[in-house]
């Protein structure tokens, strides 16, 4: 049997083509299971999983606890939307604490970068990475990517806008290092000031007129303004960048082509994305929410083999 | 006590004796004797220091160390903070005022400069330009230079305050002080985590851009240009910084500076996994930058090498990166670092900026290795092969990145104020 070359699934920089392609083909097993009547497969019996979550978050938990679930594993959660060092114990002390109640496989979601990368310094379970602060969102890149096959066919050759705060983004850094090891283009858009300085060095393009963004692509993968995550401000108002960085319908029909739109959720609609835009047959958003759940399967069962 | 150095190279640039072979006598702390090598007797000696490879210089002085003492005293204090230096081969040392409570006040001085005093390191007190060096209301600094306080400076903490930098250069020339500044504009580092660049895009942490050292060096030789006195820059860590204060040397302006032993160790791609004990400020740069720092100590823009010691407990650093304190503790490895990864300096050169240019600056005397002289030596060697192990480790704490790593040359002995260490 193929397996991983890694032990957890910190970021998608570590990971191979091979990986990814390993996982994809592993998702779409699981994707034909979950259109069964039967939605349930045995193969993480006996496994314990804990979903971390110290930052707010719906759609990935449910996303990850569904896929455990589907996996038949044994599911616990835990949430704080204030980071544990708060209240006075280390991250480690927490983690520890859940593993000393023999758990597996810990999901995590955190505000600092590489703090998953800390974990996997210090413990034996194997690792998820659901988010690291502004780092990286790994099942998510991982996620869009396949959507694009889906959609697409391929994903190599192809060109993928990205489009938004790409300076607090963890799904834009993901995105880009899964994109680009799959051998697609990438180009980034947004203000000036959300987009980082030196990104150019990762081999994407870099683009500031959102319509200029959306002619040149076959995707555009629009992120959420993250507001809470802006510890200084960026751009002068959400009115200014709605006009000027937001996607409607009407923008879209006006390219000479037909794009798919994707966005990782939660929609902050009317700012990045109009209702019309995100609710046309431009958008393939519920997909990507579908197709969560396969991938993240996927990710788990891999991992539980290693 | 007598004390013989048997056959050791003796370093002292502008001294005849510089690139020699003596042996040197010394008894009660007083240089007694200089003979050609092998001449003097081993029998009456308390103590006998020899090795094939062995060099003496002046002693070595760190102008900028933490002691946490008071306040912080389970990361270190004043007795370990003297052993980690005596281990650095360092005799004397000049703290920073960061301390709890700040050093401001001239009881504070006293404090550090008696507590434990008999000892072969000598320490040297700085003051707070500013009350708990919040930038704003200058601490009395004529007073706390009676006391002793050797120089003027927040520290870790840039003097910001424009106004109050120039109060200060004028102030302080009332009894010719020295102002020493961390050039870094806070508001362009704010919340950063690591040198700003393409490893940090990739590792998601926002950054500390070049341009913030770079810009209060420019302001403040501007301003220095206006109010006149002197200033030191400590741990610049730029290509662009290096150029800013070669600039000004050439006009003539009272200005020097000093790095990090370990700047020139790392660039920003060592922090790729996310290992808190290479988190320190300034950061870890790039290679052009280091390349920079190298070439600024061979043509003497760049006066001293500092330890930057910061000392941290392992709550401070067993952390999620942004959430771990910045800082190594650095008076063990300092002079290892540099002798290891240097391909351009001599030794006179080395000892110039551990122990020539930083009494200078400091307006410390310079001791000379000559008969009747005081004893303030340090013994080395720049062959000896050693690997840093975390068992002698003489700090109270263990946040450095260099453990386990073997260095080449080592300091072997410090001999001061009549006692070896």
């Amino acid at each position: 049997m193929q397996q991983l070359s890694v032990k957890h699934l910190l970021g998608i920089k570590g990971l191979t083509r091979a990986d990814i392609e390993l996982i994809f083909e592993t998702a779409d097993t699981f994707k034909e299971v979950l259109n069964r009547p039967i939605k349930k497969v045995p193969s993480l019996r006996d496994i314990t999983v804990a979903n971390v979550f110290f930052e707010n978050s719906t759609r990935t938990r449910l996303s990850f606890e569904l896929a455990q679930k589907r996996l038949s594993a044994d599911v616990i959660n835990f949430s704080s939307s204030s980071s544990s060092v708060k209240k006075g114990e280390t991250l480690l002390d927490t983690v520890n604490n859940i593993l000393a109640m023999k758990v597996d496989m810990i999901v995590m979601r955190h505000s600092s970068p590489g703090s998953p990368h800390f974990l996997a310094k210090h413990i034996k379970a194997n690792i998820v990475n659901a988010g690291d602060g502004t780092h990286e969102h790994p099942t998510q890149a991982l996620l869009d990517a396949f959507s694009i096959r889906e959609e697409h066919g391929e994903v190599a050759g192809k060109k993928v806008a990205i489009i938004g705060d790409i300076l607090h983004s963890r799904v834009a850094l993901s995105n880009i290092f899964a994109l680009q090891l799959l051998g697609a283009e990438v180009m980034v858009c947004g203000p000036i000031t959300l987009l980082p300085k030196y990104i150019k060095e990762l081999g994407v393009k870099v683009e500031l007129d959102v319509r200029k963004a959306l002619q040149w692509c076959d995707v555009a993968n629009v992120l959420r303004i993250q507001l809470e995550r802006q510890q200084i401000k960026y751009f002068p108002s959400l009115r200014e960048y709605s006009l000027y960085y937001g996607i409607n319908k009407k923008l879209l029909d006006s390219l000479d082509k037909k794009i798919t739109v994707m966005h990782p959720g939660p929609i902050n609609r009317g700012v990045e994305l109009s209702s019309d835009a995100a609710d046309s047959d431009h958008s393939i958003i519920l997909n990507q929410v579908e197709n969560g759940v396969a991938i993240r399967m996927a990710v788990m069962y891999l991992l539980a083999q290693n | 006590m007598k004390i013989l150095i048997r056959s050791a190279e003796i370093i002292a640039p502008n001294s005849q004796l510089n690139g020699q072979r003596r042996d040197i006598w010394i008894e009660n702390g007083i240089i007694k004797n200089i003979a050609n090598a092998g001449e003097l007797p081993t029998t009456e000696a308390h103590r006998v220091y020899k090795d094939e490879a062995l060099k003496v210089s002046a002693g070595w002085v760190d102008m900028r160390a933490l002691a946490k003492d008071p306040g912080l005293e389970h990361q270190e204090d004043l007795y370990t903070v003297r052993d980690a230096a005596a281990a650095g081969g360092f005799t004397e040392i000049a703290l920073l005022p960061n301390t709890h409570p700040f050093t401001q006040t001239k009881e504070s001085i006293i404090y550090a400069k008696t507590k434990g005093n008999t000892h072969a390191v000598t320490v040297h007190p700085m003051a707070g330009v500013t009350i708990d060096g919040k930038g704003k209301d200058l601490t009395e600094m004529i007073d706390l230079h009676m006391a002793g306080a050797i120089a003027f400076t927040d520290g870790i903490k840039p003097v910001w305050h424009s106004d109050i930098l120039v109060k200060t250069l004028q102030y302080l020339q009332t009894f010719n002080g020295l102002l020493i500044n961390r050039p870094e504009d806070t508001l362009l580092t704010q919340f950063g985590n690591m040198h700003e660049g393409i490893t940090s895009t990739m590792l998601g942490l926002k950054g500390i851009p070049a341009i913030a050292e770079e810009m209060m060096i420019a302001r403040d030789l501007r301003f220095l240009e206006y109010a006149g006195g002197k200033i030191h820059f400590s741990t610049i860590s730029t290509a662009k910084a290096v150029q800013l204060i070669r600039q000004a040397k050439h006009k003539g302006l009272k200005v020097s500076c000093d790095i990090a032993a370990h700047q020139i160790a790392f660039d920003d791609t060592a922090l790729l996994e996310f290992d808190t004990n290479l988190k320190v400020n300034p950061p870890f740069r790039s290679q052009a930058d280091i390349a920079a720092l190298w070439e600024g100590l061979a043509d003497n823009t760049i006066d001293a090498i500092v330890s930057d010691h910061n000392p941290l407990d392992i709550e401070s650093k067993k952390l999620e990166f942004d959430l771990a304190e910045f800082g190594i503790t650095g008076l063990e490895t300092a002079f290892a670092l540099i002798n290891t990864y240097n391909k351009i300096l001599s030794v006179s050169d080395m000892v110039e900026k551990l122990a020539i240019r930083p009494r200078q600056i400091l307006q410390l005397p310079v001791p000379a290795i000559e008969e009747g002289q005081v004893a303030n030596l340090t013994l080395f060697s720049t062959e000896l092969e050693w690997t840093y192990l975390e068992k002698n480790i003489r700090s109270k704490s263990l946040n450095s990145p260099f453990i386990g790593q073997t260095f080449k040359g080592k300091p072997l002995a410090i001999i001061n104020n009549g006692k070896i260490a």
